[in-house]
């Protein structure tokens, strides 16, 4: 908050409050790798308080010094596209202070109570608290409920301003029932508007920039329905296997990694109702609204709308690589679905009857993430005699996500010379070269959002419970099949029963 | 000797020649082509030698945030002189095997010509794109004849702080006349106004002193100023002279019992009791402080007020 006679939002960047962000599992991966170096940007580009704190919480002993160093060098490894500034290290590590605790040891949250009382009188965090859990996921449950047994869910007596909030990461659940028993324990902690569950997707620009396309154009709206859309598709392919992650992944397969959440959500922001306002309940009533008219498939209907599918040896490029079998830490003979593709139908007004296809993998032939909308062609094929009975060309809008970010229109021109000889050709908005300045990551962007109180772009209770209501009977369903994995080779673009998913459909997978 | 005549349509013709010998493989485009990227239109007035050749730099950097057809006047000495030439400036972005490439117009002209440069520039803005003019010439000041060239741009940007730069008055009589207008010098304060209004948060002071190094406050100090007075009616706003020969910039902002230090452009140290920490303000060199400006083409109420403030 600011004086309001101060303002300028044409030029001020959004900025922290006075606040502690307490990170557990702080000698993790995702500490290292992420947060640490997000938190570092936004001190870089100054958009955190002077008095700002992080704690450290995790069971490896650890002095503040050594918690410091191990911070810094994390931090010089993995920031991307900025510079190192020694001297703002040392100033925004004096903010960091670590702390040693199992989870499991109830006084361990006294403990901390104790330590944020004196950082908050030191660094003057005015009570605020952002609770972080990078743990397994396992432990969030756990976690909430002894900073609840310690008091550190509400602000302290005398700090009525002050805000306590928490972040979990997915997977929220492995099921709907697990999803609903674990936010049944958060909430009763927690209020639900101080739980932010991050999905690293929707923080992406480009992902945001779904919406600005939309909802700041006036051209592509009206077309934005089923009068006009024929389909759309949706991939996530990743040309590496899982590549150490074996023992991880195995146990969640592509279906629970990426399509009941992140994919979902990018489907809930593509076909979305505008929001009244860009205010957080606003846009996340409308996505959840979205999420819950998704169709859900009886037992009989998942053959024919999902297929999974796991990758055998193959080759990317010129190299021989394993199947997910022989990769490190899978059970040889392990049922996972290492790609996944399903047909989603929404039933609403705007929608209905629109095949909206997900897809996503390993050890495709290429890293590409992408949203194309297909249009139905043209009422007449004016041109079909000199295309030699060639149907008319659809439009297609591609929406790039990554890694060449940008949208693509697809549409039918005349070649030059005599005739009347149509062919498409692409008009390409490329968000790097207009845009040349750097992106903030995804994480920068969700970590200043919690701490300002933004959760628009965080899940709600209410759409995790959707999106997995929307995969439950597919992963019901495979759980009763025994699959003739592996179906598909590694650098193809997955297994033949996907294709013949569209076919059914009279439509056919982009190669994008 | 008389100058040659040059027309518009000539340079667009150039311009399209210039592309199509660019993204030949001979010429260095690569096998992936090249990317022809413009998202505004850029003119530049510029005085002399060395100062067109710092704008080509800056520029240079600027095309990367900001690709566009840049259109650089540089005036001369002299009585009759008008020419002009087509480039374009490639890039490659880390990681990528395309170029992306940006083309620009040079005009170089003697004062006599200002009307046909006013008529050269306005058909080669592309259309439907913002059009911002980036006034470093004190000549056209000089010579009084802003309003030939106001009409070719969406926006004007100017730097106050700079010798022969277009003052107050004339910025006043900018924003009087509808236009929209830009200073550098204000752009230059942004991060430190962030920085106290973050300070700030909530809380009311009662009084506020800016300590500038000289004898005169600067535009960047003037500024400052009369955001702070405007926005906090009720605070004492004071200002404070070291004396001697400065630049005029806020060194030291006293809040209550906070304290921000500039010890340089870059950075702020800030003191709150026992507490100290280091800003960073960003560096404002000209590319980063152009690249700010020209995300803002539409009026800017901030600025309008604290210009109005210290011109009324």
């Amino acid at each position: 908050m600011s004086i309001e006679g101060l303002e300028d939002p044409l030029r001020f960047s959004k900025k922290a409050p006075p606040c502690a962000v307490v990170i557990y599992g702080a000698n993790g991966d995702l500490t290292k790798r992420k947060l640490m170096p997000a938190l570092y940007r936004l001190a870089f580009e100054g958009r955190l308080a002077p008095g700002f704190a992080v704690v450290g919480v995790s069971r490896t002993a650890m002095s503040n010094e050594e918690f410091r160093e191990r911070m810094r060098e994390s931090v010089k490894k993995f920031l991307e596209d900025s510079p190192f500034d020694e001297q703002l290290w040392v100033s925004f590590a004096q903010g960091l202070t670590y702390v040693a605790g199992d989870v499991g040891e109830p006084e361990s949250y006294g403990v901390l109570a104790k330590h944020l009382e004196a950082v908050a009188a030191e660094r003057q965090t005015e009570g605020n608290v952002l609770f972080y859990l990078s743990t397994q996921p396992s432990q969030y449950a756990q976690i909430a409920e002894g900073l609840g047994s310690a008091g550190l869910n509400h602000a302290p007596a005398g700090t009525s301003d002050a805000w306590r909030r928490i972040v979990i990461e997915k997977p929220f659940g492995h099921d709907l029932v697990s999803a609903g028993v674990l936010n049944s324990r958060l909430q009763a902690v927690f209020k639900e508007r101080d739980i932010y569950r991050i999905d690293h997707y929707l923080g992406k620009e480009t992902v945001q920039n779904i919406m600005a396309f939309r909802f700041g154009n006036g051209i592509f709206e009206p077309l934005w329905n089923r009068t006009y859309v024929d389909h759309v598709q949706i991939t996530a392919a990743e040309s590496i296997g899982v590549e150490g992650r074996g023992a991880y992944y195995q146990e969640a397969g592509a279906l629970r990694d990426m399509i009941q959440n992140h994919l979902l959500q990018v489907l809930a922001t593509v076909a979305m109702e505008p929001a009244s306002s860009f205010t957080s309940d606003a846009v996340r009533d409308e996505r959840a609204k979205l999420l819950r008219a998704i169709r859900i498939m009886r037992p009989d209907q998942v053959a024919d709308n999902a297929v999974a599918g796991q990758y055998g040896p193959g080759r990317a490029g010129s190299e021989q690589v394993p199947g997910f079998r022989q990769e490190k830490g899978v059970d040889p003979r392990a049922s996972t679905d290492t790609y996944a593709a399903v047909t989603f139908l929404v039933d609403n007004w705007r929608w209905s009857g629109v095949p909206f296809y997900i897809r996503t993998g390993k050890a495709l032939p290429k890293r590409v993430t992408e949203i194309a909308i297909q249009f139905r062609t043209a009422p007449l094929a004016m041109f079909r005699k000199a295309t030699a009975g060639a149907e008319t060309i659809p439009n297609v809008l591609i929406l790039r996500i990554q890694p060449e970010e940008g949208i693509s229109l697809r549409f039918a021109s005349k070649r030059p010379g005599s005739g009347m000889q149509i062919r498409p050709v692409s008009m390409d908005f490329n968000y790097g070269s207009s845009f040349g300045e750097r992106s903030p990551s995804a994480y920068e962007t969700l970590l200043l959002d919690a701490i300002t109180g933004d959760a628009t772009l965080y899940t709600r209770q209410d759409m995790v419970d959707a999106s997995w209501t929307a995969v439950q009977p597919i992963l019901d369903y495979w759980a009763t099949q025994k699959f003739d994995f592996p179906n598909y080779a590694a650098g193809t673009w997955g297994p033949a029963a996907s294709d013949e998913m569209l076919r059914r459909w009279g439509h056919e997978w982009r190669r994008p | 000797m008389a100058c040659e005549i040059i027309k518009p349509d000539r340079i667009l013709k150039e311009l399209g020649e210039l592309w199509v010998d660019t993204a030949k493989p001979e010429a260095g485009a690569g096998d992936e082509g090249l990317l022809r990227a413009c998202s505004m239109t850029l003119v530049s007035f510029v005085d002399d030698e060395e100062d067109s050749m710092a704008l080509g730099e800056t520029l240079a950097l600027l095309m990367r945030e900001h690709p566009s057809r840049s259109i650089v006047v540089r005036f001369r000495e002299g009585e009759d002189f008008l020419e002009s030439r087509v480039l374009a400036q490639c890039w490659k972005p880390f990681g990528h095997r395309q170029q992306i490439c940006c083309e620009q117009v040079e005009l170089t002209a003697t004062m006599n010509h200002l009307q046909d440069v006013a008529s050269i520039v306005g058909p080669l803005a592309v259309p439907d794109l913002p059009r911002l003019i980036l006034l470093r010439s004190a000549r056209i000041v000089r010579a009084g004849a802003l309003r030939k060239i106001l009409p070719l741009g969406d926006k004007i940007i100017v730097d106050s702080s700079r010798a022969g730069a277009p003052g107050f008055g004339e910025l006043g009589a900018l924003l009087d006349s509808g236009h929209i207008a830009g200073d550098l010098a204000w752009t230059r304060i942004t991060e430190l106004r962030a920085l106290v209004a973050h300070l700030l948060g909530e809380t009311v002071p009662k009084a506020i002193t800016i300590e500038y190094a000289g004898r005169e406050a600067g535009p960047e100090t003037r500024y400052l100023e009369a955001w702070l007075a405007g926005g906090l009616p009720q605070t004492l706003v004071r200002l404070q002279g070291s004396g001697g020969d400065g630049s005029g910039v806020p060194a030291v902002i006293r809040i209550d019992d906070t304290t921000v230090i500039r010890p340089g452009a870059g950075c702020a140290e800030v003191e709150i009791g026992q507490m100290k920490q280091h800003a960073s303000l960003g560096a404002g060199k000209d590319d980063e402080l152009l690249n700010a400006e020209l995300k803002i083409v539409v009026h800017d109420p901030v600025f309008e007020r604290a210009l109005n403030r210290i011109t009324a």
